[in-house]
């Protein structure tokens, strides 16, 4: 009687595992328009990609469009939003959201999880140009379907053989700093001490020194004209050397220039302590 | 006869001085202004071939109040009636020049030259700016040994020539090495030699060059209503200067003829310096020297041409405050103007 209990004590906590297990593996409602660009059969019909999806690569998508941004960065919100709202597949809680901000006309991806390796800078920065040009132009359903379809894509092609991690705020906020910031960040670095201390040094030297005055005279100055005579120009060859040395090539280094940064994966932590990585342009 | 000669008008016998716009002679007083011929028909009296004897002491001739000169001073004002008065004894015998360039410029134009010069020293202290300042700008007439002479020479050193190409992956550079010879002869004419010691060689060097059509057969008759120093540097000293002055104008001539090397380094020199021939002549210069904190500062123009050279005395102060402003100026450029780029 006992064992037989014991025995459904199992099942039962297995089953309640499981459940719980796929009850935070999905919250089911993916696309969120709080601004109505889409129409409900719009919704229906990426919520229908989205599912497919989350199914074949086990990585969650969300779509969020709205402008209530509660004065958070574009970044803040995406991460916030994905973290807080259950979104998330597997124990790394694996997927990644596209928001679309109204208020500061930005998309932001942010990637969480797996999706942090799939989708490197390099690739965030082509999908968010792509769809950044048809959000130009109000095409808020094709900018969608976009994603979805780079989500695939990527998806297929799988994780980079030279990507890599990096703990860095994402380019778009290293590169579009406020004109404040740029300032202040400015004022603290030392080459704006040390190019004025130079150039102070230099203009002071050459201002004391400019004041003595310039010999104008030459050699030929008091020389009687017509009186200067060659009488021996000899150039005599005497030897030579020659060396030669080996034009070095520059090899191709997989890790510098533009593919370091395409293949790097920049991540930050959340407010939450979880760690994303993403990226995002202005449209 | 007098040991001390002045120059008066024929009209109103006030002192008669030379003007330099004119080149003519000047009487303050009635405004008269008198050629040189004018001149030379009430005074006929030349200074002496022969040696004179120096006196103790020498008699202003206006007011009979006693000179205050230094031992090399040939030409001054008297400190009391500011008379225009020449020393004859110091332009006599072997301090008689040969020649003299006469100023062209007027005492209001080099203080207008030095005020101009002053204001943009940035660094000099303040008071070196003030009119009264200006005011002691001087018009000299200083001895100078003119030499004439012959040098002849050879320069002789190590040229390259370098090649470059490149063949597949190397890249080659030959180095071609040349001996360069080259001998000549040059004549140089009236090579200016500062014969006082009074005056800084390196500056009345820099004061050069004079322009040789205006020089005139000596006169003391220029010399009125200017300063003038006679030399105190004799011909066979100077010629020391010349020669190495002269030496590096041929070195320098001779090098000019050589063309095509990639580099070129002299290995051996030599140029003999003959024919030497000095001449005494007096040329005008405009000095002021600024006195600070126990050291002379010498700005001199060229009475000539007007070249100004000099050096002014330093404020560190004004250096301070200057290198100051300049860095918080570049200091708000690079961070402001910064951060429209970055």
């Amino acid at each position: 009687m006992f064992k037989k209990l014991s025995f459904l004590m199992l099942v039962f906590l297995l089953i309640f595992n499981f459940a719980v297990f796929t009850a935070y593996a999905s919250n089911p409602i993916n696309v969120v328009d709080d601004m109505g660009f889409l129409s409900d059969s719009d919704i229906q019909e990426l919520q229908g990609r989205i599912d497919k999806i989350k199914e074949q690569f086990r990585l969650d998508v969300v779509i969020v469009i709205t402008n209530k941004m509660n004065g958070k960065s574009s970044m803040d919100y995406a991460d916030d939003y994905y973290d807080y709202n259950g979104y998330g597949i597997d124990s790394q809680y694996s997927g990644l959201l596209m928001l679309i901000n109204m208020k500061d006309r930005e998309v932001w991806i942010s990637t969480t999880g797996r999706a942090i390796d799939i989708f490197t800078d390099g690739r965030i920065s082509d999908m968010t140009g792509r769809i950044a040009s048809y959000l130009s132009n109000a095409n808020y359903k094709r900018a969608c379907h976009v994603f979805l379809d780079d989500v695939i894509n990527y998806s297929n092609k799988g994780v980079p053989s030279s990507q890599y991690r990096e703990e860095r705020l994402p380019d778009f906020y290293q590169q579009n700093p406020t004109y404040l910031q740029r300032v202040s960040r400015l004022v603290k670095s030392w080459p704006v001490y040390i190019i004025p201390l130079i150039i102070s040094i230099v203009a002071t030297i050459i201002i004391t020194r400019s004041s003595k005055g310039r010999v104008t005279i030459d050699n030929r100055t008091y020389e009687e004209p017509g009186s200067f005579v060659l009488t021996q120009n000899t150039d005599k060859f005497i030897r030579e050397t020659t060396t030669a040395s080996k034009i070095q090539t520059d090899s191709y280094d997989g890790r510098s220039g533009r593919n370091s940064s395409y293949n790097r994966s920049s991540t930050h932590r959340s407010s939450s302590g979880r760690t994303h990585g993403g990226g995002g342009r202005n449209f | 006869m007098s040991s001390v000669k002045e120059y008066k008008c024929p009209n109103c016998n006030a002192p008669l001085e030379f003007n330099p716009p004119t080149q003519n002679w000047k009487c303050h007083y009635c405004a008269g202004e008198f050629t040189i011929d004018q001149v030379d028909t009430v005074y006929n009296d030349e200074a002496s071939e022969e040696d004179m004897q120096e006196l103790d002491s020498y008699k202003c001739s206006s007011c009979g109040a006693e000179l205050i000169a230094d031992a090399t001073t040939s030409a001054t004002f008297c400190l009391y009636c500011k008379s225009p008065t020449i020393i004859k004894t110091r332009f006599s015998g072997k301090f008689k020049p040969k020649s003299v360039i006469p100023f062209r410029l007027t005492k209001e134009e080099a203080k207008e030259i030095y005020r101009k010069w002053i204001t943009k020293k940035l660094f000099a202290p303040k008071q070196f700016k003030l009119k009264e300042e200006v005011d002691k700008v001087t018009g000299i007439y200083a001895p100078f040994w003119l030499f004439d002479c012959k040098a002849a020479g050879v320069i002789i050193g190590e040229g390259t020539k370098v090649l470059k190409w490149r063949d597949g992956e190397y890249r080659y550079t030959q180095t071609n090495y040349y001996q360069v010879t080259r001998r000549g002869a040059a004549y140089y004419k009236r090579i200016p030699v500062d014969a006082s010691k009074k005056l800084s060689d390196h500056y009345m060097l820099l004061a050069e060059p004079y322009y040789y059509s205006d020089l005139k057969d000596f006169s003391m008759k220029y010399m009125s209503g200017f300063m003038a120093e006679r030399y105190d540097v004799e011909s066979n000293n100077a010629e020391f200067t010349m020669k190495v002055r002269v030496q590096s104008y041929l070195e320098e001539r001779l090098r000019s003829t050589i063309n095509g090397y990639n580099s070129f380094s002299v290995r051996e020199r030599n140029v003999d310096v003959s024919n030497i021939e000095a001449s005494y002549a007096m040329l005008p210069i405009y000095l002021l020297i600024n006195r600070f904190k126990g050291k002379d500062h010498v700005f001199i123009i060229n009475g000539q041409t007007g070249k100004v050279v000099g050096d002014t005395p330093i404020s560190h102060l004004r250096q301070f405050v200057f290198a100051l402003v300049a860095f918080v100026v570049v200091w708000i450029i690079c961070v402001f103007g910064g951060a429209l780029f970055v």
